[in-house]
């Protein structure tokens, strides 16, 4: 008798434990469930919480942008933090596209080859050191031969034929002409001289000068905690407006959605559906959507530049023909804000040529077959990210292909792109890009691109329009490249885009943003008017 | 299942009636009893579906993340699929992992158990050796690495790590017994009449030890289970495009799917729980009827 | 005996060396580019000959054996490298293996004293409401897997209740760092404890009633000792001998069972820094870890030796 006594026991703990973590759950979705949800996060209950006088920031580990023993290098991804502590040349507005100073102002010969900056006076480092010209002049040397920068700067300063410092004056003249000089410049971080002089820029972003940083900004940090959390306090000897939040605490988290809901996030980011519909649900977060470029894309693994190539997407229609076997407007609804597009310029811009990729389930297979695809051919698709929303993603693209009558395999590769073209066993890859411009997305088709040259075998098509594209000044002049760009993309079929994400920023009741304030990319930096954010 | 024939038959040549009083004694055990059925049950509901083809990977977008109803008795995943049939499918491999890896990695432990207690001296003293370098590496890397030299996450991999890394603590347990039970009278008798090593070894020893590899075989397939669930959980199981329990049970990593999406992590984790449960009852039970002191 | 454990240790450096063989040349032939994880992609493709020089820095050009002896040699002067992203590892670990430590002994000291406790008096009372009550607990926490737990504690906890921090081992301006330590603490140990107290109450009860069933034990309850007396002094005693050995064993599940953990409630011990390691390509990294964790597992595994050579006569100590 007892033992039946224990059984039902038994089951009785398993429903008290379902229903522990179900009834909470199922009422958090209807309206009364709500405000209970908010209230816990709100009331500062929260032991984590405590810094309540704190802004308080989250960074990922995760996502492998950051370890959690450093403060992140701003030379790759630009996060809220390290926009708080290093000021670049110029600050941008919210879409990126137009500067005005910040640590200089610049005037720009009529040929748009030489750029003459100068700093502003009475600049200082956080460790009471002056900034000066030599210091702009060792960041960009510097960034030239780091291995762990982003490829905006690379692709920039490649052009830089001479770089001279006199006085507060810096001149920087370029081998041709680059229209986003300044937009680039207004991005990339200025770091002291005077402490990094002697590290190999080669491993730069690691150095142990990243636990304590001497910064240009409006903070510096203040105790760092590995494995846990920084804090930043306010740089005594920045020049402009001392900011009115004093305190900041960074934690390092391996969830974003935890984070905010545990009540340790004031600001957080993202664009996956899950994090997205959760916050939304949060009456003490407003979310603000964010147009940005971040590209989901697919690459075809074509040849080296060493002529090895795959056999089975040599042949455009083929490509065209996979490609058209997906329905990307399905697809598009596993996120909560993606927008197709059918080459690299949305298709809301006006440089956009108005070609589509058509899904039509009834002749995928007829295409394929008249395009003499080998249904006996092993498709492998390879993808690199490990969040629910692209696996859930890559499954669905692997039931259309097989739908189609192909054979399909998909792996999770640790190794990103370079995967595609060190086996050469993929015939497809899937891959992410939050791009800062266009431009970005077309700068993969340089022939000389030691990446994408790999896979995309070195085809010089590209090269001239992509030139055309760099020197324009004019808005016609660039449409016009761009439109030439979308036209070889969509007849070389060597990368597709499925969709644009859509980005959020998500802010808490906690911080009081000052009126008018824009945010942009969250990956990169610009005015936010952040010595006016107050603590509510 | 197999574990519990193979004891039957053991029983039954050694005494018919001890085996009924086995039986008898078992069927009294509630909650052994219990864990049979239920064990049974689910594995046979994951089989017939599998066998009847049960749709398990055809997403439907629009109904994704539908609650239980009707249509989807245990509803819909993120991206639309049954999760009815994933469970059931999902059962199957992790079963077959559980099964597979518990008696082969038995065999093997016992194997090398009997060889090393047995013998002794530097055959001991290798195995024992070779035992203890398997149980210092971390199976992480071990899993890694194959992952890595493959290039692929497949069900293989896993079985193969699962074995290699999962035979020591039977090994331990049957050399230790062999280590005691070789000095006993009837091995010396035994010897004296000139019986072969392996006949000694595996036909009048082992039987002695039987009843603690079966019950250790059995709780190790619920181990084995939550194992691969746990390596699904930190990125190094299966690949995903087969649904084992652990990685159906993966979606509950995002919090929201945890708060707002309850089934689609509650009913893979009722069937990993109520089997593993289940498992655990009928290792028990079978304990009890096996072993000789509670007689 | 002195001697017996004198060379059971002296045996564990050929095994860490044999095993830091395996890991090293192991990783290897993965023929992972660990340059691939350190630069992302982007990058790779801007400057190629920036990312050769780094590689020629990092000593990845040269010979394997070249690599593997250097890389031994700083070890013995314990030195275990730089880990890719240029932290010393030493300094990595001398703040991470705290933190493991803690979060394991003190799972460890909690399962053994609840696992313990309740299973001796479950055979005490046998079939008594604790009795059951115990053993469906113990079944249960065997059964519900590890992390499905941790989420659900979290959900419960830190979410929907607010009691407890979610993540991480300090909070940024805590008042009182006591009490800081025991919120951060208390989730992930509360998690390894309930998979922890399963196994060790199932075998405390096992073997106290085996003892208690024993002949020794009848006579001296038919001698007329006191039962509490029966209990403490001859029950409690012989039955704490083999339950030792299994918490012995039970340690090697603990460090597994934290690197799971541990990536659940982003707490930064050994086990997350080695699973982001893993899945980094960090080899350094990974290869310190893996040698530490197997460093502690061996000595697990003598500890268990040692304790069975001295609990039964009959294991030969094979020397």
């Amino acid at each position: 008798m007892k033992k039946f006594l224990a059984m039902l026991l038994s089951a009785a703990m398993t429903l008290t434990m379902l229903a522990a973590c179900g009834a909470p759950a199922s009422s958090g979705s209807d309206a009364s469930g709500t405000p209970e949800t908010s209230g816990s996060s709100e009331t500062g209950k929260t032991p984590a919480a405590s810094g309540s006088d704190s802004l308080q920031l989250v960074l990922s580990t995760t996502d492998g942008s950051t370890t959690d023993d450093k403060v992140p290098t701003p030379w790759y991804n630009r996060t809220l933090a390290t926009n708080m502590m290093f000021r670049s040349l110029f600050l941008a507005n919210s879409t990126l596209t137009s500067v005005k100073p910040d640590l200089a102002e610049y005037t720009v010969s009529d040929d748009s080859l030489v750029y003459t900056i100068t700093m502003k006076d009475g600049l200082k480092w956080s460790d009471g050191e002056p900034l000066t010209a030599e210091d702009v002049v060792f960041s960009i040397e510097t960034a030239q031969k780091s291995a762990t920068v982003n490829a905006i700067y690379t692709a920039a300063f490649a052009k830089i034929a001479n770089l001279a410092a006199e006085g507060n004056v810096i001149t920087i003249t370029l081998s041709e002409p680059y229209a986003a000089m300044a937009n680039v410049l207004a991005q990339f971080a200025i770091l002291p001289k005077h402490c990094l002089e002697g590290v190999d820029p080669l491993s730069i972003d690691t150095d142990a000068f990243w636990q304590k940083p001497v910064t240009s900004g409006l903070y510096t940090v203040d105790e760092f905690k590995v494995g846990n959390y920084f804090t930043l306090k306010p740089n005594e000897h920045y020049e402009g407006t001392a900011p009115k939040i004093q305190k900041v605490t960074v934690s390092f988290v391996n969830d974003y959605l935890t984070a905010a809901q545990s009540g340790i996030a004031d600001y957080l980011y993202g664009n996956a559906t899950d994090l997205v519909e959760a916050m939304e649900k949060m009456p003490n977060y407003t979310a603000t959507p964010i147009d940005v470029l971040f590209y989901k894309y697919f690459i075809f693994n074509m040849k080296g530049v060493d002529g090895n190539e795959n056999p089975a997407m040599q042949n455009v229609e083929v490509r065209k023909a996979v490609i058209e076997a997906i329905d990307r407007a399905a697809l598009a609804t596993l996120y909560p804000n993606a927008t197709i597009l059918n080459s690299g310029v949305p298709n809301n811009y006006e440089a956009y040529n108005g070609f589509e990729y058509k899904y039509d389930a009834a002749t995928t297979k007829a295409n394929l077959e008249k395009a003499g695809y080998d249904f006996e051919h092993t498709f492998k698709i390879c993808y690199y990210n490990n969040d629910q929303t692209s696996i859930d993603l890559i499954n669905t693209v692997a039931y259309y292909l097989q739908q189609a009558g192909m054979k399909v395999e998909t792996t999770l590769s640790n190794d990103g792109t370079t995967d595609l073209f060190t086996t050469r066993d993929y015939d497809i890859g899937f891959k992410g890009k939050s791009a800062f411009s266009i431009d970005e997305w077309y700068t993969e088709y340089m022939s000389t691109d030691a990446l994408f040259g790999n896979i995309f075998g070195g085809d010089t098509a590209f090269d001239a329009s992509l030139q055309k594209l760099f020197a324009a000044t004019e808005e016609a002049d660039r449409n016009e490249a761009l439109k030439e760009l979308q036209a070889l993309e969509q007849e070389k079929v060597y990368k597709v885009p499925v969709f644009t994400l859509g980005n959020y920023v998500f802010t808490s009741d906690h911080v009081k943003l000052p009126e008018g304030v824009e945010f942009c990319n969250p990956l990169y930096s610009c005015d936010m008017d952040f010595a006016n954010w107050e603590i509510a | 299942m197999s574990e519990t024939k193979s004891i039957k038959e053991m029983n039954k040549s050694s005494s018919s009636s001890l085996f009924r009083r086995n039986v008898r004694k078992f069927m009294n055990n509630k909650l052994a009893l219990f864990g049979l059925i239920v064990v049974l049950v689910i594995t046979i509901a994951c089989i017939v579906g599998a066998v009847m083809g049960i749709d398990y990977s055809t997403p439907n977008l629009p109904q994704m993340k539908k609650p239980p109803s009707a249509e989807h008795l245990f509803g819909t995943d993120t991206i639309g699929r049954d999760l009815l049939a994933r469970v059931l499918y999902g059962g199957c491999y992790s079963i077959l992992v559980g099964v597979f890896c518990a008696v082969l990695s038995s065999v093997i432990g016992a194997v090398l158990g009997a060889l090393a207690g047995y013998f002794g001296g530097r055959v001991d003293k290798f195995i024992v050796r070779l035992s203890e370098i398997f149980q210092a590496f971390p199976q992480l890397v071990l899993v890694m690495m194959l992952v890595a030299i493959l290039n692929k996450r497949g069900l293989g991999n896993l079985l193969f790590i699962f074995v290699i890394t999962g035979w020591m603590t039977t090994f331990r347990m049957v050399r230790n017994e062999f280590m005691s039970l070789k000095s006993e009278t009837y091995v010396k008798v035994c010897e004296a009449f000139g019986m072969s090593k392996s006949n000694i070894m595996f036909k009048q020893v082992l039987p002695n030890v039987m009843s603690p590899i079966i019950v250790s075989t059995t709780t190790n397939v619920a181990f084995f289970i939550l194992q691969e669930a746990a390596l699904s959980f930190i990125g190094l199981g299966v690949t995903d495009a087969t649904p084992t329990w652990g990685n159906i049970l993966n979606a509950a990593k995002s919090l929201s799917v945890v708060t707002d999406q309850w089934w689609i992590w509650v009913f893979p984790g009722l069937a990993i729980s109520l089997f593993v449960l289940a498992i655990n009852f009928l290792g028990d039970g079978l304990r009890d009827v096996l072993d000789p002191k509670q007689q | 005996m002195l001697k017996f454990i004198f060379k059971k240790l002296l045996l564990m450096i050929p095994m860490l060396i044999l095993i830091s063989i395996i890991v090293f040349f192991g990783l290897q032939f993965t023929g992972i580019d660990p340059i691939n994880f350190m630069v992302s992609p982007e990058v790779l493709s801007a400057n190629a000959e920036n990312i050769e020089a780094l590689r020629e820095s990092l000593g990845l050009n040269d010979p394997l054996l070249i690599q593997y002896f250097r890389w031994l040699g700083n070890c013995l002067k314990g030195d275990l490298g730089y880990s890719f992203t240029g932290a010393p590892i030493v300094d990595t670990i001398a703040v991470r293996l705290p933190y493991t430590l803690e979060l394991a002994g003190y799972s460890l000291v909690l399962s053994t004293i609840i696992g313990i406790g309740i299973g001796i008096i479950s055979a005490i009372r046998q079939n008594g409401v604790i009795d059951y009550l115990g053993r469906v607990f113990a079944v249960l926490g065997q059964a519900v897997p590890q992390f499905l737990v941790g989420i659900i504690l979290i959900e419960i906890f830190s979410i929907k209740l607010g009691w407890f921090p979610a993540a991480n081992r300090v909070s940024p301006g805590a008042a009182n760092p006591f009490l800081d330590s025991v919120l951060h603490l208390f989730l992930p140990v509360l998690t390894l404890t309930i998979g922890m107290v399963a196994v060790l109450m199932r075998y405390a009860r096992n073997t106290m009633l085996d003892v208690l069933n024993s002949d020794y034990i009848k006579t001296a309850r038919s001698k007329g000792i006191p039962e509490w007396k029966v209990y403490l002094k001859h029950g409690f005693r012989n039955a704490m001998k083999p339950v030792l050995v299994i918490i012995m064993f039970r340690i090697p599940m603990l460090i597994g069972g934290s690197v799971v953990i541990e990536s659940v409630f982003s707490y930064p011990g050994i086990g997350l820094t080695m699973t982001n390691a893993i899945t980094s390509g960090d080899y350094p990294v990974v290869l310190a870890t893996t040698l530490i964790i197997a460093a502690t597992m061996l000595i697990c595994s003598f500890l268990v030796d040692v304790l069975n050579a001295l609990l039964d006569p009959r294991v030969r100590l094979g020397e």
